[in-house]
């Protein structure tokens, strides 16, 4: 039986590997050649994914044998583990992170938070006040009480943290009610209305304070973590697997129905296919354009899910604001943009299973336009006559950097846009390729022109904040998560108005004026939305992640909020 | 004794350069503060910790400080943690080494067990059939890069008949010897053909010429067994040419057969070190390849020693 579900059906032209997916500053992410590159996923894990079809979806313990034990070929290895504010998480460490730790909030099947750890999370009337508080009754793995000084804790050490700390730099003040040793106190100093979406994922993961500050002086230590997850740590070798054995008293029964999980990173995603086809693994994740067609054709003895709603976008970011760069020109920019044929590159590299991108929002994203005014066509006179009149301002060789890494379908896709921009008139495009470690350091430098990258999944606009409000802009040579360095009072406004409101009609306004702004500005050059797949073997069920309900009964958006991932809690076996 | 000195004073000046190089190339990095910060992820960022972790490294200390500190530390073993993993860098390049010695000695044994009998066989029938489909066979060994045996061995054996895991781990002898064998087995036939292929050929080169010596025509005289002219006169003095090609290959197996065990996600040292420039994991990259370079040098030099014992004509010649 294969089972792919696909939630919107262009295949043919599609992007992809434009990217070098970079998590927030994924160091550590591994990556799948041809598909995309690396995932970049991050602090506020909320890239929902919500395939347009139910698989497998049960109510707890009425079919289920629990029992078993699964193994999953991820990704990438995460960088700095397993501290939730050290962590640079992508996909890979948040399916590692779930087995270990549980979030403050998850995303319910309504597409909007809802408590999970937290038994609740109230806000003040202008927002900026926020009281969460713990679920009664709940012990780390440790034997530690989770409380609101747990809370206080973990959300304190984001604080001081370059990724994470930079998405609530707002955070002005993390106490404890004195009358209430439950609740955890947040103030921030604007409104904040989106607030909760931050607690969805890296920052709403709880470790054990005990163990947090044992492991400030052991650092050996912090790659045992300590949560109040599904699973209890049971062993780790970076590169080489990660295991958790079944949390007998977890504080969501039934769950986890599975006696034990393990997580083998698997940079290469032909390996990770192969692995699975010779059962040495039973779930993997891929963006691998070659790897999703053949699943797509149906093999016997594995099923598949296809996501693409609310993945991230494969894309060319652009540093607007380099003195004397070119590309601070609003028609350097559109003419790169027109100029590229991203059909053909999709075709070359993705093996057309992407969908193409006029803007940052895939599908199921707010602010997803069918028409975003970004030019989907190749429209190269159009490019050629931008050029000719910024030339004809500004006499002189027109010469822009490349940048991408050694990666060789990555350089694949380079050498398209070398020749499509020179096309257009620019005298000179070179090519930078750099490796990984150095590539991510280069972005949050700033020390590029035109740099290959992955992003932007998720819901709520707010969770693009970090990337593009000036307020992360710093300068050249200062790290920074606004990498392009937009400095733009409107798209500011419209995304200080985003987070101070809840009015879904008023959200989905400013959100679609932010992809408009982005097709007129030409920021950033889209490429095609990713398409996720999971493949497993037959037998594997409870993948979907509306399977995971809370104990207010409330369930899981499907797709568990971060494309090509799951919730490991409702994974089990078919005898 | 004064050959002995003497190449122990060239181990002692290679181990200083190489040492003294690797301390000093993470200051030429480009950008490597940054580097390692952004490595270290996160937590590292306020100043306090950034300062601490720089100064870990002994990055802003003078040329020859910064070289005391690498060696004290290396001596004592006080090589910290991974910026990424958090692990003892120790137990990582332990683990990583425990693999890949694993890997050269099984890979070894193998191509000596096919290279040997097959060498022998080819150089007493020099010119015949076996010897030219042998020599074909070694030739074709030797030029195919280990990530296409690896790439078609693995299709065969791992996702078509399911004889082998796709991806190996590293399961102890003793613990699970079936299992350890089902791990071991791919990567050290893809690493050890290749070895076989060449093993052949300089043996059987060495062997065809000994054969040709008075004192092998005299056993011939005297009615000696062809098995034992082969094997007991005319292959030991051959041995020469495969024992040091041999000697030279374990010091290249340990680090350099990162190909093969990242083909099967084995995570040996090889795989560790490359893993580890990407990741910007530069201490444990530095102390990798100092170790890397002992293993090397201390195989010659013993190598070199034993050449002194077993022929004394080395010995009396290097000295002259």
């Amino acid at each position: 039986m294969t089972s792919t579900i696909r939630s919107r059906k262009r295949p043919g032209v599609l992007f992809g590997a434009v990217a070098v997916t970079i998590g927030l500053v994924a160091a550590a992410c591994g990556g799948d050649n041809g598909g995309g590159g690396e995932s970049a996923d991050t602090v506020a894990a909320a890239e929902t994914t919500a395939p347009t079809e139910t698989t497998d979806i049960i109510d707890p313990m009425t079919a289920v044998t629990p029992g078993g034990t699964l193994t999953m070929g991820i990704e990438a290895e995460t960088s700095s583990p397993w501290r939730p504010s050290e962590m640079v998480c992508a996909i890979s460490c948040h399916m590692v992170a779930r087995t270990v730790y549980d979030s403050l909030m998850i995303i319910g099947g309504d597409n909007s938070p809802v408590p999970y750890l937290a038994s609740g999370m109230e806000p003040n009337e202008d927002y900026t006040v926020w009281r969460i508080t713990a679920r009664a009754g709940v012990k780390f793995h440790d034997g530690t009480d989770f409380d609101g000084a747990a809370i206080a804790e973990n959300i304190g050490r984001h604080k001081t943290a370059l990724l994470t700390g930079t998405a609530i730099k707002t955070v002005t003040d993390i106490s404890v009610d004195s009358s209430d040793p439950m609740t955890a106190i947040v103030t921030v100093e604007k409104p904040w209305a989106t607030f909760p979406w931050y607690l969805t994922g890296q920052i709403g993961y709880m470790a054990s304070p005990t163990w947090l500050l044992a492991s400030d002086t052991d650092e050996a230590l912090r790659a045992q973590p300590v949560g109040t997850g599904p699973f209890v740590y049971s062993d780790y070798k970076p590169n080489e697997y990660y295991t958790g054995t079944k949390n007998a008293n977890y504080w969501n029964a039934p769950f986890p129905y599975l006696d034990e999980i393990t997580l083998i990173p698997i940079a290469d995603s032909l390996k990770r296919r192969d692995a699975l086809k010779a059962g040495d693994v039973d779930v993997v994740h891929t963006t691998n354009g070659e790897v999703i067609n053949e699943f797509r054709s149906g093999l016997d003895g594995f099923s598949s899910v296809e996501i693409t709603n609310n993945a991230e976008t494969g894309y060319t970011l652009l540093h607007v604001t380099q003195e004397g760069s070119p590309l601070n020109d609003r028609r350097i920019r559109c003419a790169l943009a027109n100029a590229t044929d991203n059909d053909i590159i999709n075709e070359v590299v993705s093996f057309g299973v992407n969908e193409l991108a006029n803007g940052p929002f895939s599908p199921g994203q707010v602010g997803n336009l069918e028409d975003s005014g970004y030019p989907l066509v190749q429209d190269m006179a159009k490019a050629q006559a931008l050029i000719a009149e910024y030339k004809a301002e500004n006499p002189g060789e027109l010469k822009i950097s490349l940048a991408t890494t050694n990666d060789a379908t990555n350089l694949v896709v380079a050498q398209y846009q070398k020749d499509f921009y020179e096309e257009a008139g620019i005298d000179e495009v070179t090519i930078d390729q750099i490796d990984q470690g150095q590539y991510i350091v280069t972005a949050l430098l700033g020390n590029f022109q035109v740099f290959q990258w992955r992003n932007h999944g998720g819901v709520d606009l707010d969770q693009q904040y970090i990337w593009w409000h000036s307020s992360s802009a710093l300068d050249i040579g200062s790290l920074a998560l606004n990498f392009g360095r937009i400095k733009d009072p409107k798209l500011d406004e419209l995304l200080d108005a985003n987070r101070a409101t809840v009015d879904p009609a008023e959200k989905k306004q400013i959100a679609e004026d932010v992809n408009r702004l982005f097709a007129t500005e030409c920021y950033n050059l889209w490429g095609a939305y990713t398409t996720w797949l999971i493949a497993f073997k037959s037998g594997v069920m409870g993948l979907d992640a509306a399977n995971l309900t809370t104990p207010e009964g409330a369930r899981a958006v499907e797709g568990a909020g971060i494309a090509g991932s799951f919730f490991p809690h409702t994974i089990w076996r078919q005898q | 004794m004064r050959y002995f000195l003497r190449k122990l004073l060239q181990l002692v000046i290679v181990v200083f350069a190489v040492t003294f190089t690797v301390s000093l190339a993470l200051g030429a990095i480009p950008y490597a503060e940054e580097r390692i910060i952004a490595a270290k992820g996160s937590g590292a960022i306020n100043e306090e910790e950034k300062n601490k972790l720089l100064d870990s490294l002994n990055l802003r200390e003078p040329t020859l400080v910064q070289y005391g500190y690498f060696v004290g530390d290396l001596v004592t073993l006080d090589w910290g943690v991974t910026l990424n993993g958090n692990q003892p860098i120790s137990t990582s390049i332990s683990d990583g080494l425990g693999i890949s010695l694993r890997l050269m000695i099984y890979g070894q044994l193998v191509a000596l067990l096919i290279a040997i009998p097959a060498a022998v066989f080819a150089a007493y029938r020099s010119g015949g059939l076996f010897d030219r489909f042998s020599t074909t066979v070694s030739f074709g060994f030797i030029s195919t890069p280990n990530y296409v045996l690896a790439t078609i061995l693995g299709l065969l054996f791992t996702v078509r008949w399911k004889l082998f895991p796709a991806i190996s781990t590293d399961v102890g002898f003793f613990e699970a010897p079936w299992d350890h064998f089902r791990n071991f087995f791919l990567p050290t036939i893809v690493l050890a053909l290749p070895l076989a292929g060449a093993y052949m050929r300089l043996l059987r080169s060495d062997l065809v010429n000994t054969l040709q010596s008075d004192f092998i025509t005299t056993a011939r005289a005297k009615g000696v067994s062809t098995p034992r002219i082969l094997f007991g006169h005319a292959l030991r003095p051959s041995l020469f040419s495969l024992v040091t090609a041999a000697a030279v290959n374990v010091g290249a197996l340990v680090g350099g057969s990162v190909v093969v065990e990242t083909a099967f996600n084995l995570n040996g040292l090889g795989r560790r070190t490359v893993l580890g420039i990407f990741a910007s994991e530069f201490r444990l990259v530095q102390i990798t390849v100092v170790i890397l370079a002992l293993v090397y040098v201390i195989t010659n030099f013993l190598v070199d020693i034993l050449y002194g014992f077993l022929d004394p004509r080395v010995r009396v010649g290097r000295l002259g």
